[in-house]
């Protein structure tokens, strides 16, 4: 199985005027693709600060980020953005939906950035409403929808770009149980189609659906257990 | 993509009401000051553009020194025009003479009007090249011919045919009507020219002007030539600079030069100081353009700081669009076409208020300007000033925005940084300093038209009018008209004059008296008075006596102005002879029997000049200046006095003018740049308010939670207001502190122009401070009290 992430000795520090703080300590693994994998730990432990990493929205301060076979650590933001676009999709917790666009044109905009042409854009936007079964909700904007509406809206623009991975930051965390079932086994679903996960979560409910589990503490793995 | 955009900044309006409202209105009233200031710019540019040959046109120029003043004007003497003609000929393809703007009476059957023109050669046809409607191309070839204007010819003949009739002008000559001309554009500089007689009729009509002929010292005539095509207006102007002096060596002590002031330069550069070009309407021009820019700017400036303010909203829609793979230019092209949308809006709006005031703003600036609606060039000029105006708003915003960083905003802990208001407060301490500015020199220039204006003017002008009689017509009944209007009761006094009261037409040099230094170069104003001129103006004899009619003796007698005495540098003035200095013919010696308190006839800003009010021996004065009767009102003397003049004068039409109203006409050209400055600098100011009051409103939004904690805490509702307050008239101090020095400086230095000139008063500049602090205090405390009487559990409970 071929290796889409391997990181090796990744740090991350966080400076204010007097205080330095590890959010990242030296910290290496490798995810192939295909995997789903949760990364646990409690508050502070830098897992949200590695996903920025591993989403390129953030750069590390040392070691080594090779993202399908692409050394990235040192790409400048105009890069990053170009390998982010077309690679990466991210599930936030709080959805991040932009209020002024209606359900369609915000699942569109990744397809815009893309450059995607407007007949193309139309088939694949329908098609994955489709998928997350909010069709009929297309013309409503965020504020009108319910939470795990609004997930699946989110999560809908996260694949709609056909993403090698996806990148989901406490999918569930907004969301009643049922809801959060549901997207979580939407990501599954995903996921069996070929594209790999990789979720911070604090639900040992929701990281039962991956494969593995990444446990951190003060910036470092502590515990890695393979579950399936 | 761009319709993405779009979409994203329509919906955004319309979500924000009250800031679209600030940001598309402050951009309108800002665009709409532009396009105003544009068009009258764009007017102040064509003019004179509307003659075919205007770049080849030029009037000639005469520079003359005086005990080292010089002076410079458009007086020419007759021989000068056989010396072009004859030794500089080669630089010309044409040339005319001509006489001033004359007003006459044009009389055809029962109907008599009342017309300017000129007499010109028929070379003039030539060089202003008249569109011709009716009649012969050259109308000027007989000697009793006139041409009229379409409008004149309409008033003379009303639908009858005009060509081949014969109208009678002043009582005494028949012309005959050869050909009607298009009316000159209101924006040419050559004047009101409702009729051309021939040059060769004028020249025989009066011994003065046939005797002027070969008098190199009587300046009175103008002349407008055409160069030739291989030569350019500096070349010619070099060649015959000293034409004068080398035919005619008598008069070089007073080192005249001749030159020409091209047409181009007729309207906006028409200033001499000393005989060098200084000027003129240009600077007016670019003080406009100036204040233009400023306006636009602020308006731009209330853009830029309610976008950036409300940057922590916008935030998490930038972290989105970079998550999602939209690179920094893509944001910046985002941002750039919002506010190119609202600055779309903002322009459809300024239209509207440039059609709703273009009257207003005509009558104000003096002007007959039209909306261009169908100028190609003025509607591409706009599209580069919307894309203009779209980019100073929107690129600092644009940059800012885009700047964010996703993940500090994605996680919720985006907060604007501890400078990020810095430059927000660079920009309305910049609003702020402009307008103050702006306020402190509209207040110094109505205080200088002020100051000006309660100079003693040394008579009273109130209940005074003058009559025009310059015509024939008149010759020889100056006493008996005056007789005439005394016994009516419309007037108590009448006098006349060769200048009208608020005017010098006549300058003299030629004399001496006892005590005049060697080669001093004497310039004298030269009025030809009646009798009574000094007791119908009420002028104040302040030495010495009145002209009587019981001394034969009088008709040598001259009445010399205060400043004349010092002039001249004579002390006992009265029963000094002032003597014609001319070897052959001399004119009688003028014996001076009083001086007059100074007189302001000519700028309110300068000193008067050294004047000399000589008796009129001819009686052939050009206006009657009569003393209305106090004991009647104004349109009853009117009416009497018309109803005297036409019992005498039955085939004239009778005109007049009041003095104080000539008089007002003399600060008509600052009062329109102080009205001008006065309407731009209060709609700076409401722009800049409407960008205060937007961030006020924003920062009270801002500051909810924290009012209502402090409010919880017990703070009062002025204890707010002060907090929130503070900070903006803290900027307004700054403003002022800034703008203070500069408005002094650059008024001091606009205020040197004047002689006669107000000192800058502190006043201004505390009035132009309390008055910023008072309506910025107005403004942002709408905002403040409103939050400050809010209830404290709810804006708690928002967060």
């Amino acid at each position: 199985m071929k290796t889409i992430i391997s990181i090796t000795d990744l740090e991350k520090f966080y400076s204010t005027d007097e205080v330095r703080t590890i959010a990242l300590n030296k910290l290496s693994f490798k995810v192939n693709e295909g995997e789903f994998v949760a990364i646990m730990g409690p508050s502070g432990c830098g897992k949200s600060t590695l996903l920025n990493i591993l989403g390129l929205l953030d750069d590390p301060d040392g070691g080594s980020f090779i993202f399908n076979d692409i050394e990235v650590s040192d790409f400048n933001e105009r890069k990053r953005a170009n390998l982010r676009k077309h690679n990466i999709g991210f599930v936030f917790q709080s959805f991040n939906l932009i209020d002024e666009l209606t359900v369609y044109e915000n699942v569109e905009l990744p397809l815009i950035y893309t450059g995607v042409k407007p007949d193309e854009r139309k088939k694949r936007v329908e098609e994955v409403l489709e998928k997350m079964q909010i069709m009929h909700r297309r013309k409503h904007f965020p504020q009108q929808l319910s939470g795990g509406q609004q997930q699946r809206v989110a999560v809908a623009r996260a694949v709609v770009n056909n993403p090698k991975l996806i990148l989901a930051d406490e999918p569930t965390g907004n969301l009643d149980s049922s809801n959060g079932n549901e997207v979580m086994d939407l990501l599954t679903e995903l996921n069996e189609a070929g594209t790999t996960i990789i979720m911070v979560t604090h639900s040992e409910h929701d990281a039962k659906y991956s494969h593995r589990i990444i446990r951190m503490l003060d910036g470092q793995k502590v515990t890695e257990n393979v579950l399936v | 993509m761009f319709r993405n955009y779009f979409k994203i900044a329509w919906r955004n309006l319309l979500k924000n009401k009250v800031y679209s409202f600030i940001n598309i209105f402050g951009l309108a009233i800002g665009m709409a000051v532009t396009i105003m200031i544009s068009l009258w710019i764009i007017d102040e540019l064509s003019f004179n553009k509307f003659f075919e040959n205007h770049d080849q046109i030029a009037q000639v120029y005469q520079s003359q020194a005086h005990n080292g003043d010089i002076g410079t004007g458009q007086a020419i003497p007759r021989p000068l025009e056989f010396l072009l003609r004859q030794e500089y000929g080669d630089n010309f393809k044409h040339l005319s003479m001509s006489s001033w703007n004359n007003s006459m009476y044009l009389q055809y059957g029962d109907n008599t009007l009342s017309k300017r023109g000129n007499f010109m050669q028929e070379e003039a046809l030539d060089i202003f090249t008249p569109k011709i409607i009716k009649g012969e191309a050259n109308g000027l070839k007989e000697k009793n011919s006139i041409m009229l204007s379409e409008s004149t010819a309409k008033a003379v003949f009303g639908n009858e045919e005009p060509i081949g009739k014969v109208i009678k002008i002043n009582n005494q000559y028949d012309m005959l009507v050869t050909s009607v001309y298009e009316d000159l554009p209101t924006n040419t500089d050559l004047d009101l020219l409702e009729f051309i007689m021939p040059w060769k009729h004028y020249i025989t009509t009066q011994s003065w002007i046939e005797n002027a002929a070969d008098s190199w010292g009587n300046n009175s005539f103008q002349m407008f030539v055409q160069i030739a095509d291989n030569t350019s207006m500096v070349d010619v102007t070099n060649k015959i600079l000293d034409s004068k002096k080398k035919a005619n060596p008598n008069v070089a002590e007073y080192n005249p030069q001749i030159f020409l002031q091209p047409m181009k330069d007729w309207h906006l550069r028409n200033n001499f100081e000393n005989g060098v070009q200084s000027g003129g309407r240009i600077e007016n021009i670019w003080l406009f353009a100036i204040i233009g820019a400023f306006v636009l700017f602020l308006a731009c400036i209330n853009f830029m700081n309610l976008s950036t303010a409300r940057s922590e909203k916008r935030a998490m829609e930038v972290g989105i669009r970079k998550a999602i793979g939209s690179n920094r230019k893509q944001l910046i092209n985002q941002f750039l076409s919002e506010s190119l949308l609202v600055v779309l809006f903002a322009f459809v709006v300024a239209i509207i208020i440039v059609l709703l005031s273009l009257n207003g703003f005509n009558r104000l600036a003096s002007k007959e300007i039209d909306f261009p609606w169908s100028n190609i060039n003025f509607w591409s000029l706009s599209i580069i000033f919307i894309l203009f105006t779209a980019l100073v708003s929107g690129s600092y915003p644009a940059l800012y925005l885009s700047s964010f960083r996703p993940i500090k905003v994605l996680k919720g802990t985006f907060r604007a940084g501890r400078f990020a208001a810095l430059p927000r407060k660079v920009l309305v301490v910049t609003q702020f300093t402009v307008s103050i500015a702006l306020i402190i020199g509209t207040l110094i220039v109505m205080s200088q038209i002020e100051y000006s204006k309660n100079r003693p003017i040394g008579y009273d002008k109130g209940g005074l009018i003058q009559i025009p009689v310059m015509s024939q017509e008149f010759n020889g009944k100056q006493d008996f008209m005056r007789n005439q209007f005394l016994a009516s009761g419309g007037a108590i006094e009448m006098s006349t004059s060769s200048s009208p009261t608020t005017a010098i037409w006549s300058n003299r040099g030629g004399y001496t008296w006892e005590g005049k230094p060697e080669g001093f170069q004497e310039d004298f104003a030269w009025t030809e008075v009646s009798a009574e001129y000094v007791k119908s103006l009420g002028m104040k004899i302040v030495e010495g006596r009145d002209f009587s009619r019981e001394f034969a003796t009088d008709s040598n007698a001259v009445l010399v102005n205060r400043t004349a005495v010092e002039y001249m540098g004579i002390t006992n003035p009265v029963g000094k002879f002032i003597r014609d200095e001319a070897e052959e013919d001399p004119e009688p010696s003028l014996q001076i029997i009083g001086v007059v308190e100074d007189v302001i006839t000519q700028s309110p800003y300068e000193p008067v000049k050294q004047g000399l009010y000589v008796f009129d021996r001819e009686g052939n004065g050009n206006y009657y200046n009569l003393r209305l009767n106090p004991n009647k009102s104004v349109s009853e003397n009117l009416n009497i006095i018309e109803t005297t003049f036409k019992t005498h004068f039955p085939n004239l039409p009778f005109r007049y003018e009041f003095i104080d109203e000539q008089y007002a006409q003399k600060f008509a050209a600052e009062e329109r740049v102080a009205s001008l400055a006065r309407v731009f600098t209060i709609l700076a100011i409401l722009i800049s308010c409407l960008g205060l009051f937007g961030l006020a409103s924003f920062v009270a939004e801002q500051r909810t939670k924290e009012i209502g904690v402090r409010k919880v805490l017990g703070a009062t509702v002025s204890n707010l207001w002060m907090l929130l307050s503070k900070d903006f008239v803290k900027l307004v101090i700054i403003a002022l502190l800034i703008a203070t020095p500069i408005a002094f400086y650059m008024m001091s230095q606009w205020i040197q122009k004047f002689t006669y000139r107000t000192d800058i008063s502190w006043w201004i500049f505390v009035a132009a401070g309390l008055g910023a602090l008072i309506i910025t205090l107005i403004t942002v405390s709408f905002q403040s009290i409103k939050a400050a009487l809010s209830n404290p559990t709810k804006s708690l409970r928002t967060e």
